[in-house]
């Protein structure tokens, strides 16, 4: 179960990120928490467009399976800082709807945050954020200078108070889960049906297989400009989530990037292009990232295909001299029509390159499976 | 008698601030200065160090003022965070609101007026370090500002005027009264 936990405030020191930490201590065997800051957001704007931080943090709630909030008190309300992350986090954005929440705080005077939580509360309420807050927990830390001792918490009360809490948090969590659920099955839904192409038939099962099975990752923008699928690849160089369904392009994409990806689509969508190659550097290792204009029998357009993966084991196969004498001729029409009926016309070929694949296979590929 | 008028968002185009306008030049029993906050950075304890110059400047002006009238959007059921992080500024090393009168107007694009946003400033501007005398009753609360105006900027539902003027002179009323109540004080 991953967590993030925003600390409600832009100051150097802060009681709530010593309470944050301490959970992240504390509560390791049940949760994974990853603590947030707001104090590298730019101060929200209607006119200011979201920066790289904003998308990052925006990303950071969107896939997490729930949020914790630990909110100082400023004037009995919460603080402007923390006001503005979530105006960002609500504003053209649902990263917040349905999304479990559980607000925390603490205070160097003995009211512990009380009004800014009840503010926080209504907040997270209102339409446009739509979170979903466990009600009938509360946990007021007062007299914070005097409750964490090095970073710790050694009052057993205010310990027991917070474990039932979290431990309510994280059944509440269980029970609203939605979306990864249906992802946790990997089975698409209807797995006995076929579908009856022109040229043979497949299962669902089938289907969703070979996505899986095949080297490459799969994702689709539909013609909305939504991004409606991805592959379920096992070790994705683009790791995805089920939760950035229906996402438009302007949303999963970094801000930096949007521009390129846009001008990609829309040469696609006027038909000056059909496809774009980005070879690339990923988590170390030698990564083909294509672009194909999805369009129907007609031409229209459909979506467009981002279609990745590593060729480490092709540029492997290159750089053993796999095609080296190809120049003669003798492999050339195999290599070129490849289809399985033709190996036997050409038995000699095959052993050669076969060790090679396997031990390349074994260097880049053998995670996958 | 002078106010400082306090337009509550740094939104370039801004219903609330066509509000405050209005009432600057349809009301000539006071001289109202209307103020933008796009200049006030983001509060932090930390940084920097001492009050901005754009606080410090907005603190005098509301210390020689005999009242505030803030313009209060509504942001997810509460105060816009622009104008929260100038009422922290004005809250922590310098206290221009304590004992200020202050009138609370708002407007919004929806039908409650910015309703729950102006509940939740009265008590922000109740909390000690504020420590201002909110104008009690009288909300004025300005839904579906998008329809209310018309090109120069006027108000046009006479209903709505009425209500706003009577709003505004109680808050005199409100404002003698306060300073009446100082005199006897000293
Ligand atoms: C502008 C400002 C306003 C404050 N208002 C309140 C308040 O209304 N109630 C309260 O209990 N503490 C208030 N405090 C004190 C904070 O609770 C205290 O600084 C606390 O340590 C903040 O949490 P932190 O340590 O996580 O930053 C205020 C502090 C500042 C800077
Ligand atoms: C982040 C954000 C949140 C909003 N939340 C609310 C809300 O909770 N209630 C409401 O009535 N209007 C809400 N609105 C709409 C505002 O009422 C509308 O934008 C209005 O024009 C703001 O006042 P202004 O014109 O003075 O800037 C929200 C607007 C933004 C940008």
């Amino acid at each position: 179960m991953l967590l993030t936990a925003i600390v409600g405030t832009n100051a150097d020191f802060s009681y709530n990120r010593l309470l944050l930490q301490y959970m992240q201590k504390h509560f390791k065997g049940l949760a994974n928490i990853r603590i947030v800051e707001i104090d590298t957001l730019p101060p929200f704007s209607e006119d200011t467009p979201a920066d790289m931080a904003v998308w990052r943090f925006k990303k950071a709630i969107q896939l997490s399976d729930g949020v914790i909030f630990s909110t100082p008190e400023y004037d009995h309300s919460i603080p402007a800082a923390l006001k503005s992350a979530i105006e960002w986090l609500s504003y053209k954005s649902e990263v917040l709807k349905h999304k479990p929440a559980m607000i925390v705080g603490t205070s160097y005077g003995p009211q512990a945050s009380s009004r800014a939580q009840e503010h926080l509360r209504q907040i997270l309420a209102s339409p446009d954020c739509d979170a979903y807050t466990l009600s009938g927990n509360e946990m007021l830390i007062g007299n914070a200078a005097k409750v964490f001792v090095d970073g710790n918490v050694t009052d057993r009360r205010i310990q027991a108070e917070l474990e039932e809490y979290f431990v309510n948090f994280v059944k509440f969590i269980d029970q609203t889960a939605e979306g990864d659920d249906a992802m946790s099955m990997h089975q698409p839904y209807l797995d006995d049906a076929y579908i009856n192409f022109p040229t043979g038939r497949l299962s669902f099962r089938e289907v969703q297989q070979i996505f899986s099975t095949i080297p490459f990752e799969i994702d689709l923008i539909d013609h909305n400009d939504k991004f409606s699928w991805f592959s379920n690849k096992p070790n994705r160089e683009h790791v995805r989530s089920v939760r950035e369904i229906g996402e438009g392009v302007e949303e999963c994409h970094p801000p930096k990037a949007l521009p390129i990806v846009m001008k990609i689509i829309n040469s696609f969508k006027d038909g000056s292009q059909d496809s774009v190659s980005r070879p690339l550097m990923m988590h170390g290792h030698r990564v083909l990232i294509q672009y194909y204009a999805l369009r129907d029998v007609d031409g229209s357009y459909l979506g467009t295909i981002e279609f990745t993966g590593s060729v480490e084991h092709i540029l492997n196969f290159y750089e053993q001299g796999a095609w080296s004498d190809a120049a003669t001729g003798a492999s050339q029409t195999d290599g070129t029509t490849g289809a399985s009926e033709h190996a036997e016309t050409a038995p000699d070929e095959t052993p050669e390159p076969k060790p090679k694949a396997d031990s390349s296979d074994g260097t880049s590929g053998a995670s996958e499976h | 008698m002078k106010f400082v008028a306090i337009v509550g968002t740094n939104a370039k185009r801004s219903y609330n601030r066509m509000l405050l306008h209005y009432m600057q030049n349809h009301f000539d029993q006071a001289t109202i200065t209307v103020v933008d906050i796009q200049g006030i950075p983001m509060f932090n304890e930390n940084h920097p160090e001492t009050d901005p110059e754009a606080v410090v400047e907005l603190a005098a002006a509301i210390a020689e003022a005999d009242g505030v009238i803030i313009g209060c959007p509504e942001y997810n059921h509460s105060v816009p965070s622009p104008l929260k992080s100038v009422i922290e500024w004005l809250s922590y090393r310098l206290h221009p609101f304590a004992d200020k009168p202050v009138m609370i107007v708002g407007a919004s694009t929806y039908p409650q007026g910015s309703s729950r946003a102006q509940l939740h400033l009265r008590q922000i501007l109740d909390s000690p370090g504020a420590n201002a005398q909110v104008f009690p009753g009288n909300e004025f609360l300005l839904g579906q500002a998008n329809r209310a105006f018309d090109d120069e900027g006027n108000l046009k539902d006479s209903g709505t005027i009425d209500f706003l003027t009577q709003c505004f002179d109680g808050f005199l009323d409100f404002v003698a009264m306060h300073q009446q109540f100082k005199k006897g004080d000293a």
